[in-house]
């Protein structure tokens, strides 16, 4: 039922062809890119991913080809479709959860169960006690419950502790009462909730007996289980359309006055009896604080796959886009040049290919260490007085202390990550010239998807503040002579400590490990001069925000640094089968992220005598422009081995046969609903369209 | 329908006492910047005309538009489009009118190409004979049309391009021909499903003589085509053409493809005003200069600057508005429990995301005047075939466009991801924005490739000074004579860049003479390849642009002409030191290099940097208030000129939002979708699929 006339059909784009193009870029390079996606995934997760993949590309709901071209309802609809047909495959094909993780990656929008799923089971179990979990979580786990997870308000996000909505205690019925006082207590942004959810977990001011005792969760029936109604006095809805996310109905929530059952409060941690009417304290928050390291630990694992996405688009497309002849190129001498070959293009893109590695294995990093600290803490539980205590570095419990070490760590790499990858997506889009300005390139829907990324889990900048207390506070401790072993960060402040008057002589142009202790060097020098400025100077916190942001950026590089330098170094990737040339170039890429990233920020390498003006001179001059060129033949291998199906890309620039022109026109002409109307196009004249093929063939079907 | 919610408030202190707290405690003098920032054309006086009309017209409101699908986007931007020509015949609207009100409108407009590149092609690139021809029916939108220049495969290197026009003397016709799939024309606006007219930009292939079958490619030519039927308007028998579908924004607009299977055109359809083929003998004829096209591409730039100041404006609009208005945390310092939460914006990390914004959409304002009345001045010399000044324009033309576009784009992000969540939301106002904005770092001229045409000029220029052989050509060669001849090669002593702002200024000239010079070393001296310079290149040409908008932005302060009270030059020249101590803070080590700024002056940087916004801060509402963005523009709950965000939030949530007049069923055990839609529901969603 094609319009598309036959003499269209049979063009070709001009030679040489992106299939051609791309099989000689892998044919020149000698990286292994089965060993190196081993390395990345597992052979086992790279078969996970396989069987899920069939598993939704058998079913048509899943086809994403009309999602570039839908209005917000429709997109909604379809994806509460694809949202129930995902859980009837996770119950008929027995999905685990690494599979479902993996169907949600490889479906790449978010769903309206997506708050269900994670934040109010989790928030249930975690926070419950077996009672709550008998009423609530079992229902939920069957999907009769479904829920969010609603703490931030209209006017308050960042600010827990300013939250509006109460919750007062009635001794007299044994109740609480959910109440909105305002319009900024109005719930808000909540995933799930808008048009999808009957039940919430609600954050609210505890109030008893007149005082308020701070937030805590509550959990509020809010639709009718038979007509999905909002129930009498709450008000619910969805918030509108976003930048992104649109496939999630993020949502606003009121009560006047609604009142809910003891039973309502999560009281794991701290509740109100309800014959006293005496509130229990919390026990430790540390349980809370493991929890959002593991999440922001994920996070930093994913920035590095959410960022490879695009860097996979936009090498595959500069490899096969060809504009201009090299202008020093002898006459004789014919074609055009692969973008890809041009200085100002590697070097937004060959850095953002390392960074992906960079970030992968950093994430990689944490999570381990986090497993580490969690049996370690378990161990400590056997030996002491039970896992009821406060994480501070003051104290000296193996298990918490890296806990604590990790946790400010997280808070550090989550914002620079998330940071990165949203930074990097947009140069990779921009990278690819006009087409990357098509919802074809695949890159900015999902860079609008992803964006929410550096606000939700800790604001990108508020986050770093935690990151510098925590920093500020070790080197007190550093200072009064803690045990420089404690952790990673008391080792690094000791060790500058011991040297800095010395001075450091670091060679980070001809050894790796050097390169490691310069980045080491540069984050503890500004950590003691931010602890001048505090505690010597006395200067207001407010007045140093900038001073930690950066404290915090310096700190984390140090991180991937390290992390990225020790990954290679250890005996897992030889372990892992990977072969001396595969690990040459991943050596060259940890070079180049590391002084890409040292010469990006060279005045605070410089001002730290981490290194002298003539290294960061030469690192720009000589040792990047040198890795780029060496890594370049590498590029679209190196891209290839983070193995994303083309259906998962959802792109034609970044498709692996590299049919970059064919698949843009093919979708343009064919897919595309605007082709089927014919309008009228004159201003005198009050029709718009005059006939509409789509509608037509929308009814027939 | 009335519920509860009615009558909630938002907790105070509440946006409008805020906001009005803010104003009154500035002494910046709203009106009088605003006459210093729009003193021409009545920008100001049109806006406050326009404005009425569309807000009393239900078609231009904007509140629902982001839910709709494309082709939905695609019908409204129609529709507008032909409201406001409609208005400029009703009203009889001058072009300017017209202009203002499609700014306001705020929609892509699908006649945009219409009224911009194709009739400005037709009118500079045709002969008299075909300007009067086409010029009365454009001008009558009988013939809408558009440019199609760009191709699948072809975009930066217009050379390159596929498409044929290939004479045919026998026939005394052209023929024109896709020969590939990349030979698409592709990307071209209004093309898709507007136009009934194409500017068809294509290789001219001449026979060498009458005779003879060897053609000769004369390269890429403009040729006015018809493509679609006046009537039916669908495509001419051998014209494949469409939209190319979704893109990151421009959704009213019908970007398009367009393929020709041998498809003839007559003579006449080459514009000829400068080339021309001899239908008889096959002799072509060139331009007289190439520099011809220079002219109006340089006005385009001056206007892509003035613009971009505008969408700078209006981003820190709703920033500066809302991180006054949202409150988050009490002072950490303080020990008052009592104490009203800060705002947002008394917090250095959010300042120095937005502050630093608000002094550069004067940088930029300054320079797009500057480059506009440089033009202006410079077209008597234009009209008389005299293009020496033209070249140096037309080279600093360039890196500014690649600067200023660069930083605009960047700051509408900056300022949203400055908003926390909210900032995310449909109300902020700047996603649409966001959005169209983002084609620009590309088209005229792709950002991080045009800046090689400003460094090639600079190192011409650098040469010549070195070789001293002639007088210097023009500013920049003496620029360059000037500074060798201070001994750039003894370390001369770095400026004092915080004493005077003449030395500021200064210090930015030395550090792009210095990189031009290296430049011109590695290039000239060293023959290094042309690729291998490419990023060193860009240096070059954004060193040379910052230093042309410091320069800028200090003369214009300075001009006795300008009249600026007192007051008002003080808060203006912290700006302008905000702006460039700023900007060299960023690019410190080139400064230090070029022996323009003193290591201890560097390490004081921050501070003074910190000091000066801090100084700005409680003026920032007043001076984003003279900018004169009006609410209709704005469209933007965060950005209300009276501080109304959490009402408006609620309102667009609660009542404009279409998903909440739909009921879901949301159990997986069924497969209906909406409640009572039944089970058939889920075949009808995948239908569409
Ligand atoms: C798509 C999306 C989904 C979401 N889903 C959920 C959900 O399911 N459930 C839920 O409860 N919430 C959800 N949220 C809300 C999210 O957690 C908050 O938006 C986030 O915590 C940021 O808070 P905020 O919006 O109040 O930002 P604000 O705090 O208002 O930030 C505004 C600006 O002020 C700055 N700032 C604020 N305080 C300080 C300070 N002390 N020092 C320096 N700077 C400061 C910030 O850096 C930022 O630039 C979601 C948000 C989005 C965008
Ligand atoms: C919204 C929109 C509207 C448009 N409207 C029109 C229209 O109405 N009519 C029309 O004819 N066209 C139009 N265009 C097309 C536009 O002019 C081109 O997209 C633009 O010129 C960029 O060219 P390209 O896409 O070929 O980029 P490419 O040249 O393919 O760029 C790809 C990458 O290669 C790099 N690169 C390319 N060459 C070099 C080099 N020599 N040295 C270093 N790096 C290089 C670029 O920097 C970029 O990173 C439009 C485009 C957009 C996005």
């Amino acid at each position: 039922m094609s319009t598309i006339p036959q003499w269209v059909k049979n063009l070709k784009p001009a030679g040489p062809q992106g299939t051609e193009l791309l099989q000689q870029e892998r044919n020149k390079s000698s990286v292994d890119v089965e060993q190196l996606s081993n390395f990345l995934f597992t052979k086992d997760g790279l078969a996970r991913k396989q069987r899920v993949l069939e598993i939704l590309q058998n079913d048509k709901v899943f086809d994403k080809s009309q999602n570039y071209f839908a209005g917000r309802v429709d997109r909604f609809e379809t994806a509460l479709a694809r949202a129930k047909k995902l859980r009837q495959l996770h119950i008929k094909h027995n999905f685990s959860q690494d599979d479902k993780m993996v169907a949600n990656e490889l479906i790449s929008e978010p769903g309206p169960y997506g708050l269900h799923e994670s934040m109010f089971l989790i928030t249930l179990r975690d926070q419950g006690t077996p009672e709550q979990h008998e009423v609530f979580l079992r229902k939920a786990e069957q999907y009769k419950f479904i829920g969010c997870y609603a703490q931030t308000e209209l006017g308050h996000g960042s600010n827990v502790r300013g939250l509006e909505t109460t919750a007062t205690w009635n001794s007299d019925d044994k109740t609480f009462t959910i109440h909105s006082p305002t319009l900024t207590s109005s719930k808000w942004w909540i995933g799930s909730l808008g048009r999808t959810a009957n039940h919430a977990v609600v954050m609210a001011q505890l109030i008893v007996d007149g005082k308020p005792m701070g937030p805590h969760p509550f959990v509020v029936q809010i639709r009718d289980m038979e007509s999905h109604q909002p129930l009498e006095n709450i008000h619910v809805g969805d918030i509108g359309p976003k930048f992104g996310y649109n496939t999630m109905d993020n949502g606003y929530l009121l009560f006047n006055k609604v009142k809910v059952p003891h039973i309502s409060m999560l009281a794991r941690f701290s509740s109100v009896d309800p014959k006293t009417g005496k509130y229990a304290r919390p026990a430790s928050p540390s349980l809370v604080y493991g929890t959002l390291t593991w999440v922001r630990s994920t996070i930093v694992m994913q920035a590095g796959g959410v960022l490879a996405r695009g860097v996979t688009i936009a090498t595959r497309y500069c490899a096969v886009r060809r504009q201009f002849q090299d202008r020093d190129a002898p006459e004789w001498q014919k074609g055009e040049n692969q973008v890809m070959n041009y200085t100002t293009v590697q070097v937004r893109l060959l850095p953002l290919l390392a960074t992906t590695f960079a970030l992968h294995f950093t994430g990689k990093a944490m999570m381990a260490l986090y497993a580490a600290s969690q049996s370690k803490m378990s161990q400590d539980a056997g030996k002491a007085g039970g896992p009821q205590r406060g994480a501070g570095p003051e104290e000296t419990n193996a298990g918490s202390d890296l806990l604590a070490d990790l946790h400010a760590t997280s808070c550090g790499l989550k914002s620079l990550a998330s940071y990165t990858a949203v930074e990097g997506l947009e140069i990779c889009r921009r990278a690819c010239g006009g087409h990357g300005y098509s919802s074809f390139s695949g890159i900015g829907p999902w860079y609008a998807d992803y964006l929410p990324t550096a606000t939700w889990e800790g604001d990108n900048y508020m986050l770093t503040q935690q990151v510098a207390r925590y920093l500020l506070k070790t080197a007190r401790s550093v200072l009064k002579g803690v045990d420089p072993n404690t952790n990673d960060t008391t080792l690094i402040l000791s060790t500058f400590l011991a040297r800095q008057d010395t001075g450091a002589a670091f060679d980070v142009l001809g050894n790796d490990s050097d390169i490691v202790a310069a980045f080491a060097w540069r984050a503890s020098f500004l950590t003691f001069e931010a602890l001048k400025h505090r505690d010597e100077q006395k200067k207001p916190w407010n007045s140093l925000l900038v001073d930690f942001y950066r404290l915090s950026r310096a700190h984390s590089q140090y991180m991937i640094v390290k992390n990225f330098y020790e990954t290679l170094q250890s005996s897992s990737p030889a372990q892992e089968g990977m072969g001396t040339e595969t690990l040459d170039i991943m050596h060259k890429l940890f070079r180049l992220y590391a002084l890409h990233t040292l010469e990006q920020e060279a005045s605070e390498f410089y001002t730290s005598s981490a290194v002298t003006v003539r290294q960061i001179q030469l690192a720009r001059a000589n040792a990047v422009m040198k890795l780029l060129e060496e890594i370049r033949p590498h590029a679209v291998r190196l891209a290839d081995a983070w193995a994303f199906p083309d259906w998962q890309l959802d792109s034609s620039l970044g498709r692996y046969d590299g049919k970059v022109y064919e698949d843009m026109f093919y979708r343009a002409s064919e897919q595309n609903p605007l082709n089927r109307v014919t309008i009228d196009p004159y201003p005198d004249s009050p029709t718009l369209f005059k006939a509409n093929e789509a509608a037509a063939l929308k009814s027939r079907l | 329908m009335p519920d509860f919610t009615d009558t909630l408030r938002p907790a105070g202190p509440g946006g409008p006492a805020i906001l009005a707290k803010e104003r009154d405690s500035s002494d910046v003098p709203v009106e009088q910047l605003a006459q210093h920032l729009f003193p021409s054309n009545d920008f100001l006086g049109r806006q406050e005309r326009i404005v009425p009309i569309l807000e009393n017209n239900k078609l231009f409101d904007k509140s629902k538009q982001q839910n709709l699908s494309r082709p939905e986007r695609y019908r409204l931007g129609l529709a507008r489009a032909k409201q406001l020509r409609r208005y400029a015949d009703q009203y009889n609207w001058e072009d300017e009118d017209l202009n203002v009100a499609q700014y306001l409108c705020d929609d892509v407009s699908p006649y945009m190409v219409h009224y911009s590149m194709f009739i400005t092609t037709v009118r500079e690139q045709g002969n008299e004979e075909q300007r009067s021809y086409w010029l009365p029916k454009i001008e009558a939108m009988e013939a809408i049309g558009c440019y199609a220049q760009t191709e699948l495969g072809h975009g930066s290197n217009v050379r390159g391009i596929e498409c044929q026009a290939r004479w045919d003397p026998a026939k005394g016709e052209f023929e024109l021909h896709s020969p590939t799939l990349t030979a698409s024309k592709w990307w071209n606006g209004t093309m898709g499903r507007t136009a009934n007219h194409a500017i068809v930009v294509a290789q001219l292939l001449v026979p060498k003589s009458a005779e003879s079958k060897d053609y000769v490619n004369h390269g890429p030519h403009p040729f006015i085509v018809q493509i679609r039927d006046t009537q039916t308007h669908k495509p001419l028998p051998r014209i494949a053409v469409g939209d190319i579908g979704p893109k990151y924004g421009y959704a009213p607009m019908d970007n398009g493809y367009m393929l020709f299977d041998h498809f003839r055109i007559p003579h006449s359809a080459m514009l000829s005003r400068y080339s021309w083929v001899d239908p008889n003998t096959c002799t072509y004829s060139k331009p007289a200069n190439p520099a011809v096209v220079y002219g109006s591409l340089t006005a385009v730039r001056a206007s892509i600057i003035m613009h971009a100041r505008l969408i700078m404006a209006r981003a820190v609009t709703v920033a500066v508005r809302y991180t006054c208005v949202r409150r988050q945390f009490q002072d950490r310092d303080s020990n008052d429990k009592r104490a009203p939460e800060m705002s947002v914006l008394d917090y250095p990390t959010v300042q120095i995301r937005i502050l630093p914004l608000l002094a550069t959409m004067f940088a930029l304002h300054y320079t797009g005047a500057a480059m506009q009345s440089l033009y202006e001045n410079t077209r008597a010399q234009i009209d008389q075939g005299d293009f020496s000044k033209l070249a140096v324009l037309h080279a600093q033309s360039s890196g500014l466009k690649s600067l200023c576009t660069e930083l605009a784009a960047n700051s509408v992000e900056t300022c949203r991801r400055a908003l926390g969540g909210h900032g995310f939301g449909g109300g902020s106002g700047l996603i649409q924005l966001n959005n169209d904005y983002l084609s620009k770092p590309t088209v005229e001229g792709d950002n991080w490739m045009i800046t090689q045409q400003t460094a090639s000029y600079l190192i011409k220029r650098m040469s010549a000074a070195v070789a001293a052989k002639t007088e210097p050509q023009d500013e920049v060669e003496a620029a360059c004579k000037e500074w060798l001849h201070q001994g750039h090669d003894k370390r001369s002593s770095p400026l004092q860049i915080f004493d005077s702002d003449e030395q500021l200024v200064e210090a930015f000239h030395r550090r792009s003479r210095y990189l031009t010079y290296q430049a011109y070393i590695e290039r000239e001296v060293k023959n290094r390849s042309w690729n291998s310079l490419l990023i060193q290149l860009r240096k070059v040409s954004h060193a040379e642009s910052q230093s042309i908008l410091v320069t800028n932005f200090h003369k214009a302060l300075q001009n006795p002409s300008s009249n600026l009270p007192p007051p008002l030059k003080a808060h203006l020249r912290k700006l302008f030191q905000l702006f460039t101590l700023y900007t060299l803070d960023s690019e410190a080590r080139d400064f230090l290099k070029a022996s323009a700024v003193s290591d201890e002056d560097l390490d004081r940087l921050p501070d003074r940097i910190q000091q000066l916004m801090a100084e700005i801060r409680p003026h920032a509402v007043n001076i984003v208030d003279a900018w004169k963005i009006p609410d209709f523009l704005l469209d933007s709950a965060l950005g209300r000129y009276d501080g109304r965000v959490y009402e408006d939030l609620f309102n667009r949530a609660h009542r404009l939002n279409p998903l909440n007049k739909v009921t879901f069923n949301p159990y997986y055990t069924s497969d209906e979708i909406e409640m009572g839609g039944g089970d058939g529901e889920l075949r009808r969603i995948v239908a569409k699929l």
